[in-house]
């Protein structure tokens, strides 16, 4: 009986106030990746291995909301001192049926190359993030379901749409109430086993806007993992389309340099 | 006091009988807690160096015990790049991908659809094999139900990365087959791709285009059998063009584990009935002869028991304890047996006889048992722990057959042999007759006796020949060959070998010698160099003014022992700094504001006046600086758009590329570069691997610095196509040109981290450190011989010493390939030491028991030449000097100066007996010569079940010990009594003396 009141009370509360779960996916997309018109940040990549050794890469990443869940971001390489001004640049799709557009510059090699798109599942820079982490997936190559509701958290699972084309067999992802930032993610593999987890470890608000200042990826299949700490935050800098071209490549815009 | 256990027996012998029952059951009830061990890399000890520097590096470069299917179509006109093998290819590597644990623990495939395979083999033998084994055959999961294949890791065309040309000069990255062919055309890029990768060609696919082969990493070796089973069971349904071979080490030795079983519980009964049969022929009496039978049985159990109890595991040594114990156990019982039967009559009381025969008997089987236990005890010394256990087992079985043979044959004579029969049996004579031995054996003692001097000639002649053998042994061994030729595995082994740079694994490491770069001192000299090449042509003045700030550092750093690189390049950067701000400064704004121009400023170069403003500090700093310069300012005014941005920026280019700040910047990437992103370093590895590969065993080696080179390749190939004409070759050059290694560590560096986020994630890390600073170059060999892989080692020690990388460099080898070459040596090393201590020890029981240091001496002479022989036959044979044989040469020692115990102990007594050497050696060659003669064939044919064991060292052992004692029978017959003919004067004269 009391689970029927419970049961009743629930399904009540979700009917009164709770939104459904597209509207809880698309705010916590927009609060995780949206924020402002555009958004940059000194990111510290610490990368550390099953075995405890450390690497650590240095890089400033710019963005640009480009209208219609398109995105174009801008990664400018600091550290190590042999991959600095190394440039990895995005042009990030959503619609169905389009592909991102990517290039690489590679100073000492004075190499400008555009990247064929390909699964964004790979590692970003050998860290334990890829690159889908770093852009966001789009929302219809998943079906969400709300699984569970507290006070203060979301779960939904998320199962591809195209099993084939993921590493994964699903993951859930815990949303924060409060900011709609995604504050867990968790893949299961094939077999249904955890093998992944991504975290927001520390949230600020900067210029009104929740953000993740710390976030940790673990693999656990086969141990280590990547810690990225953000500093010098800024949103709606006034970035412009044009230093997202193929020509800031070689010289740096001077958002990312200064 | 030599008759106290005898006398005890024949006073209480169902006491005997109840405590040998109560050990016999001790033992048998061990047997089921048996575990076997057929892993090669436990002949060495788990702290041996190498050892632990070979499971090092398998952590440090996650490297794993692989089980290699090899893939072979000789059918199609294409070979295994045809669509229908490359998709049962891809299929099979899904499954093993998908393999997981149901909830009923069983392994489940889930590709194309879930199903759990029927993994039982169909043999009943297998199914049999299995069950003793304890294996379970669904045992794929570790613990915690996670698959025992490292997934991850799995090594198939359809999850290697590959790095090719996609449209419009793009770069792709995928995997290799990422989808299965539907078409001729797809599956023939999917070759090429491969052949173009030098990671891939010779390893994943064979270069005469004819094989694929899987790398299943496995988490422990114990799975590989399992896993082959599997994949075997997988492809069932593959049609017969396609051909499956399963090998790899792990696959190897698990297989020689169910081999061994079933030499163990075929070979040691077939002895025990072949022993039984020989002692029915010689003594003819089932009741009698039922006494050693037991005696060996019983000394295998316990011995086995205690083994198994101590919670050993059965190493391929200590599986042949049963067949060594066996012939040894009963020899002692054979020569009371001998007696009795051939004195019984004398007595005509059992007690009595026994009383007799164990009386004269006791020191001599003392003493043969003592030698015996010494040859085997002496294993105890070698380094090798499957060896040492053999030994102390085996020495502990010999201990035990002697006091059963002083206890229990006793008992059993007393309780179970029917007196009638014994006083039915025919005199001594009338039995002697029956035997056509003994004829033989008077002519040789006359022949010996007459002859003697002939025969110590001859026996110099084979020592010496032998001795000559012996230098052209060579020591050699390779655990596949362990399988005879038709062996599967073997066959896997020799096909795989033929398609692939080998199958054979050794890993070659690199570390640095010292935990530094290079000191400050060198850098900054470093530096000026680099600053002199770079500036002195444009900017002579300020280059001179920035090598004299390098080098007041350097003298400022000139006394400090150590210095930090950062911290010079803190004051450099200063320095520089305001010598940019002066030079290259002005042009950096400059060209930072045509970066920023809007299409519109560029649309002629009027537009660009107008928005720079005409006489403006832009248009001021071009003309103020292009005087003197090689750069035209009038070229610009014909152009617009982006090809007026692009000239004007080329005119800038050429000033703030003199940035002293981005010059120092570059010079700190390179000189604090880690020894794997030096261009030196990296070539010199690959000079190295030039030098591997021109072994003719050496199928092919990889490294991060192939990697390297492919994607350094990839990364800036343009396509040759879409340039005009007269550019192509150009082009085409400049490509091949960038198949090598990039000129700067920064270049090497961000080549490197794109191969870093390939699709398998960290597939680079198998060759070199995360750290750059250690490399592991993977050298596949196509022979698993150990002197191939010794000589590869050594002659690469060599070609380093002489070409000494520009890094100084400790170079190790690990890998299962060296690991045997370690514990060769060491099993080499080991039998020698051990040989010559129990050679030493047993010469001191020699004397001891005879109390002579001549007889002592003279005991020795004819294992010594048996030794010598048996040696020198397998030099001259060419056969190998193996594991096996390394084992035989300590227990030759303790077997076969039985002989000349019993032949001078009845010498000596038959002399006293009778006056005169001409009279005893008559005797000698009755009686004494006959019961050594029986226990030499029946050791002799007793080891000989082992000729049809499935493996090829089973076969060896069977094979030399047979001949080990028919050379000592035959070398103590001849040889001792021709010595004695020889040497009477010196060895009766003074017994007789003495005894008067």
């Amino acid at each position: 009986m009391k689970k029927w009141i419970a049961a009743l009370l629930t399904l009540a509360s979700i009917n009164t106030f709770a939104l459904t779960v597209d509207e809880i996916v698309t705010k916590a997309n927009e609060a995780a990746y949206y924020a402002g018109n555009d958004g940059q940040a000194d990111v510290k990549m610490t990368i550390t291995d099953a075995g405890g050794g450390e690497r650590v890469r240095e890089f400033r990443i710019l963005r640009l909301n480009t209208g219609e869940g398109t995105q174009k971001f801008y990664v400018y390489f600091t550290a190590p001192a042999d991959v600095a001004r190394q440039v990895f640049m995005v042009w990030k799709e959503v619609a169905q049926g389009k592909d991102d557009s990517r290039w690489l510059f590679l100073p000492a090699l004075n190499l400008v190359k555009p990247i064929a798109p390909g699964d964004k599942r790979t590692s970003f820079v050998g860290s334990d993030f890829v690159y889908e982490d770093v852009s966001g997936r789009a929302l219809w190559e998943d079906t969400h379901e709300l699984i569970e509701e507290t006070d203060t958290q979301y779960l939904i699972k998320n199962t591809p749409n195209d099993p084939g084309a993921v590493d994964f067999s699903e993951y859930t992802v815990l949303i924060d109430k409060q900011t709609f930032l995604p504050v867990k993610a968790e893949y299961l593999d094939k077999n249904g086993k955890l093998f992944r987890r991504v975290e927001a470890v520390k949230i600020e608000t900067v210029q009104g806007h929740p953000t993740v200042i710390e976030s940790r990826v673990d693999d656990l299949a086969r141990g280590g993992h990547t810690v990225n700490s953000f500093s010098n935050i800024q949103y709606d800098t006034g970035l412009t389309d044009m230093i997202f071209t193929e020509r800031f490549l070689r010289r740096p815009p001077r958002e990312a340099t200064r | 006091m030599k008759l106290k256990l005898t006398n005890f027996s024949l006073r209480f012998p169902w006491i005997i009988i109840l405590l040998v029952l109560i050990a016999a059951v001790f033992g048998a009830i061990q047997f089921p807690k048996v575990q076997f061990d057929n892993d090669p890399e436990n002949m060495l000890s788990p702290n041996e160096p190498v050892r632990v520097f070979h499971n090092q590096n398998k952590a440090n470069y996650a490297l794993y015990d692989m089980v290699i299917v090899g893939i072979v179509n000789t059918n199609h006109p294409d070979g295994v790049f045809n669509v229908e093998t490359l998709g049962r290819i891809d299929v099979l590597t899904r499954q093993l991908l998908s393999l997981r644990q149901t909830d009923a623990g069983l392994p489940e495939i889930t590709v194309p659809s879930p199903f759990v395979p029927d993994l039982q083999p169909e043999s009943a033998r297998k199914r049999i094999l299995a069950k003793i084994f304890h294996n379970d055959i669904n045992r794929l999961f570790d613990e915690n139900g996670d698959s025992a294949i490292v997934k991850a890791e799995l090594i198939s065309p359809s999850v290697v990365d590959n790095i090719k040309q996609a449209e419009h000069g793009a770069l792709k990255i995928e995997y290799l087959m990422e989808q299965p062919p539907a078409t001729r055309e797809e599956a023939l890029a999917i070759r090429d791709d491969a052949m173009n990768n030098p990671l891939y060609k010779g390893t994943l696919v064979a270069e005469d285009e004819k094989a694929i082969a899987l790398y299943i990493p496995i988490i422990e070796k114990t799975y590989s059998y399992n896993v082959a089973n599997l994949v075997e069971k997988l492809t069932a349904d593959w049609p017969a063009e396609d051909q499956l071979y399963i090998t790899g080490q792990p696959v190897a030795q698990d297989t020689f584990g169910v081999e061994m079983l079933v030499q163990m519980s075929s070979s040691a009964p077939l002895a025990g009935l072949v022993i039984f049969l020989l002692l029915l022929l010689f003594f003819r009496r089932i009741s009698l002869i039922i006494a050693p039978m037991l005696v060996a049985t019983l000394s295998v159990v316990c011995t086995m028991g205690l083994l198994i109890g101590l919670g050993f595991k059965v190493h391929i040594m200590s599986s042949m304890i049963a067949i060594f114990l066996m012939p040894i156990a009963v020899a002692d019982s054979v020569h009371i047996l001998s007696e009795f039967f051939d004195t019984y009559h004398r007595f005509g009381d059992k007690k009595e006889t026994v009383r007799h025969v164990v009386g004269h008997l006791f020191t001599p089987m003392l003493y043969t048992s003592l030698t015996t236990i010494a040859g085997f005890a002496s294993l105890i010394f070698t380094p090798i722990p499957p060896v040492r256990i053999f030994g102390a087992h085996v020495a502990f079985g010999v201990g035990l057959a002697w006091v059963l043979t002083m206890t229990l044959v006793p008992a059993y004579i007393l309780l179970f042999v029917p007196k009638k029969m014994l006083d039915r049996m025919p005199a001594k004579e009338a039995h002697h007759k029956r035997s056509g031995l003994d004829g033989f054996l008077e002519k040789l003692g006359m022949f010996s006796y007459k002859r003697w001097k002939l025969i110590l000639i001859l026996s110099v002649l084979t020592l010496i020949v032998s001795s000559v053998g012996i230098q052209k042994i060579r020591v050699n061994d390779n655990p596949v060959k362990w399988f005879t030729k038709h062996h599967r595995i073997r066959i896997a082994d020799d096909v795989l070998n033929r398609h692939f740079g080998g199958t054979y694994t050794a890993y070659l490491t690199l570390t640095p010698e010292t935990a530094g770069g290079c000191t400050c001192i060198e850098a900054l000299e470093q530096m000026s160099a680099a600053a002199n090449a770079r500036f002195a042509g444009k900017l002579p003045e300020q280059t001179a003014q920035f090598t004299a700030l390098l080098d007041r550092q350097r003298e400022k750093y000139r006394n400090v022992a150590t210095c930090n690189p950062d911290e010079c390049f803190v004051t450099l950067i200063n320095a520089a700094q305001k010598m940019d701000d002066e030079i290259s400064g002005p042009w950096s704004t400059l060209a930072d504001e045509i970066n920023y121009l809007e299409d519109a400023d560029l649309a002629s170069f009027q537009a660009l006046e107008n928005k720079m403003g005409e006489g403006s500090a832009f248009f001021q700093t071009l003309e103020n600086k292009m005087a003197g310069s090689s750069a035209s300012f009038q070229g610009l005014e014909k152009l617009s758009g982006e090809d007026l941005r692009e000239a004007a920026l080329a005119i800038t280019d050429e000033y703030t590329a003199l940035s002293f700040v981005d010059f120092l910047y570059e010079q700190r990437a390179e000189i604090t570069a880690p020894p794997m992103k030096q261009p030196p370093m990296l070539r010199w590895i690959a000079q190295l691997q030039n030098h591997l590969e021109e072994f003719p065993k050496v199928g092919k080696t990889s490294s991060a610095v192939d990697a390297l080179k492919k994607a350094s390749y990839e990364l800036q190939y343009i396509d040759p196509s879409v340039a005009p004409g007269n550019f192509r070759a150009e082009i085409k050059t400049k490509n091949d040109a960038n198949y090598s290694v990039p000129d700067t560590s920064a270049a090497c560096a961000q080549v490197f981290i794109q191969l870093e986020g390939m699709k398998k994630k960290d597939s680079l890390f198998h060759l070199v450190t995360r750290d750059y600073r250690e490399a592991n170059i993977w050298v596949q060999l196509t022979s698993g011989d150990n002197t191939d892989m010794a000589s590869v080692a050594e002659e690469t020690g060599k070609w380093i010493a002489e070409n000494p990388p520009p890094v100084p460099m400790n170079i190790q080898w690990a890998g299962l390939t060296y690991l045997n070459v370690i514990w060769q040596d060491r099993m080499v090393t080991g039998m020698l030491s051990s040989l010559g201590s129990s050679f030493v020890v047993v010469l001191i029981m020699m004397m001891v028991l005879f109390r002579s240091p001549l007889y002592g001496l003279l005991a020795m002479i004819p294992l010594t030449v048996t030794i010598t022989f048996i040696y020198g036959l397998i030099g001259w044979a060419g056969k190998d000097y193996d594991m096996p044989v390394a084992v035989l040469s300590s227990l030759t020692l303790g077997l076969s100066v039985d002989f000349a115990i019993h032949f001078l102990e009845r010498a000596r007594e038959l002399q006293k007996k009778l006056g005169s050497w001409a009279e005893a050696i008559k005797e000698m060659f009755k009686e004494p010569a006959m019961a050594i003669s029986r226990n030499a064939i029946t050791i002799s044919l007793g080891f000989l079940p082992l000729l049809f064991a499935p493996l090829a060292p089973y076969r060896t052992v069977g094979f030399f010990l047979a001949t080990i004692m028919i050379v000592s029978w035959l070398a103590t017959l001849f040889i001792l009594a021709a010595l004695i003919t020889g040497l009477k004067k010196y060895l009766f004269k003074k017994r007789t003396t003495n005894s008067h």
